[in-house]
This record gives structure tokens, C-alpha cells and sequence, in this order.
């Protein structure tokens, strides 16, 4: 009998810790695309060969652009292209390490720029890039920390071409309650 | 290290072909452009400079003017990354002309890649790396033509 009893602890012990495990070693929504696109073949060029893209996946054509996820040697990397050039990657971002995690659910790919000679100010040209399965939405701030646009995500992909001419100082995600989750810098 | 090697490499190549490139084209563009040179990360703080007239007086570094086509920066954590895995500077870069700078930014740690075309400008251009803000960014940046 009391066999019987230890084998049956043991068991669910055994069972307890697999489910945690398991749970554990699923990424969050923070850190993970479930958007996996349309996989295509590059053309290839001497981005592409140094870059060593293993796979290449077209999640979205947005606003005139063409947003793509690449598995490289060294790990992800968001790229933009033009939808009518679509095996040719324009803009790659590759950060070390993986993306996305929970600390960088956003791969921001935005143009900036300035016509004045101030450091330290600089406005939106476009607003675009990649994020987790968790961010709902994009927030580009204003020096004084208030929203000066907000773009939704869809797909895991943010895009827009109206952008405000204010100075912008800061980007920050929100998850779908409106919960700031990432902000940068 | 690996990691490092490679993009150095790459760096090396980008100037290499920029190099084969303004031997092809010796109208279009006259030579690569690495800083601070093809073989090695620099320091990029506040008051870096390239001196070379550049849009910011300080913290930027810039190519000369030419048709680029490519703009490639490899940052590294040095002096150290936070608990975020962030560099200790963030950096634009991107290309500028004579009435605007644009680019993209970062203060991750890794390889970033930019087209004049991806900012809407073309021509005549100057490939820049700007230290945005925090104290300091160690970069590779290298442009072809």
C-alpha cells in the first residue's frame, strides 16, 4: 500500500514539474511573432549573402512598403522593401541576440529626420516596423513624455506614412488593456 | 567573437566593393567610406567628430559627399550593455544632404543596414552616424557606393 502511494506521488511530482517546464519554455506574448508570413526567396546580393538569411518571411505590405522577418546565422532581423521589388530587402535591422524578447518587443525601423542643426531634435518621416504578439499598438512621444501618435499593430507589423511634424523624443509599446509595456529611451 | 569577426569582415567588404565600384564608376562615386577605418570599432561620444563639415557639429561622423548606396553600422556593447541589454548610447544613422539629416535609430547591440532609398533621399549624399543620446557608442560604419 504504501508503494502504491509513493509510486502515485512520484507520478504527479513527475507530472507537475513536466507541466511547468513545459509552461515555462513557451515564449510569452512579449516574445514571439505568431505571424510567420509568406516565405520567399530573396534575390541575392551582398546584403543578403553577408547578412547568411537562412529563411526570409513577408509578413505584410503596409502603406507602400514591404515588411520581412529574416532567420539569419546570427539570429532575427526586421528588413523593409518595396512591395513591386519584393525578393530585394531594403532597411535590416539585426539586433544581437534574439528578437523578440520581453525587454525589446519592438524592432523600431522609423525614419527620422531634421532640417535643423540642433542636436537633439528630430521629427517622424515614417513610422513602421516590427513587434511581439503582445504589443497592441505603438506610441511615439513627445519630449514632454505625451502621445504624439499612435500607430496600431496588426500582424505584428506597424505602419504609417501620417506622421505628425512635431519633435518626437521617445517610442513606446502598449499591450491591448493600453498597459505601457516597453519605452525606448 | 565570431560574431565580432564577421562583421568586421563584412564591414571590409562593404568597402571593398564600394572600392570596385568607384573604380567602375569614377564619375558616380570616388571610394568607400569606413570610420574608423575598415578594420576596427571607434569610439562615437558627444564631441566626436569627423570633421569633414558634417550636419552636427559634434557626435556625428560622415562620409564625404558621393552616390552612396549603402550605409552599414555594427555597434558592439562596449563599455557594457544594462540588465536590458542595452548599449550605453543611441545612435542615428542614416544619410544627409544639404537641406536635411534622416536615418533610423538604436542602442541595441548589433548589425544595421540602410539605403538612401529607405529615407526617401537620393543623389548627392553624405552616409552619417550621429551619437543621439548617452555617453558613448563603439561602431564600425561603413558605406558603399
Amino acid at each position: 500500500m504504501f508503494m502504491l502511494v509513493a509510486a502515485i506521488a512520484a507520478a504527479a511530482t513527475a507530472a507537475i514539474v513536466l507541466a511547468t517546464l513545459t509552461s515555462a519554455s513557451k515564449p510569452g506574448a512579449l516574445a514571439r511573432i505568431s505571424n510567420h508570413g509568406h516565405r520567399i526567396t530573396l534575390r541575392s546580393n551582398s546584403l543578403t549573402r553577408n547578412l547568411g538569411i537562412d529563411e526570409a518571411s513577408l509578413l505584410a505590405v503596409r502603406g507602400g512598403h514591404a515588411y520581412y522577418l529574416l532567420q539569419t546565422q546570427n539570429g532575427p532581423c526586421g528588413a523593409v522593401g518595396q512591395p513591386d521589388k519584393p525578393d530585394v530587402v531594403g532597411a535590416a535591422q539585426c539586433p544581437q541576440g534574439h528578437f523578440p524578447t520581453a525587454e525589446h518587443p519592438v524592432l523600431d525601423l522609423s525614419v527620422y529626420e531634421s532640417a535643423t542643426h540642433q542636436l537633439g531634435t528630430v521629427s517622424l518621416y515614417r513610422a513602421e516596423g516590427i513587434t511581439a504578439d503582445g504589443v497592441a499598438a505603438v506610441q511615439f512621444l513627445r519630449p514632454d513624455g505625451s502621445t504624439a501618435l499612435t500607430v496600431p499593430v496588426t500582424g505584428n507589423v506597424f505602419a504609417t506614412t501620417s506622421v505628425p511634424s512635431e519633435p518626437i523624443a521617445g517610442v513606446a509599446a502598449v499591450d491591448r488593456g493600453g498597459k505601457r509595456v516597453w519605452r525606448s529611451p | 567573437m565570431l560574431v565580432v569577426m564577421t562583421r568586421v569582415l563584412f564591414v571590409i567588404a562593404l568597402c571593398c566593393a564600394a572600392a570596385v565600384v568607384a573604380l567602375a564608376q569614377p564619375s558616380r562615386a570616388s571610394a568607400g567610406w569606413c570610420w574608423p577605418n575598415c578594420s576596427t570599432y571607434g569610439l562615437l561620444y558627444a564631441w566626436t567628430s569627423s570633421n569633414n563639415g558634417c550636419w552636427y557639429s559634434g557626435g556625428e561622423v560622415c562620409s564625404g559627399w558621393s552616390y552612396w548606396s549603402l550605409n552599414g553600422v555594427s555597434k558592439t556593447c562596449y563599455p557594457g550593455c544594462d540588465y536590458w541589454r542595452q548599449t550605453p548610447g543611441q545612435i542615428l544613422y542614416g544619410f544627409e544632404n544639404s537641406a536635411r539629416i534622416r536615418g533610423s535609430f538604436t542602442r541595441l547591440p548589433g548589425t544595421w543596414f540602410i539605403h538612401p532609398s529607405d529615407v526617401g533621399m537620393g543623389g548627392y549624399l553624405r552616409a552619417q552616424v550621429t551619437e543621439w543620446q548617452g555617453t558613448v557608442s563603439q561602431i564600425n560604419a561603413a558605406a558603399a557606393g
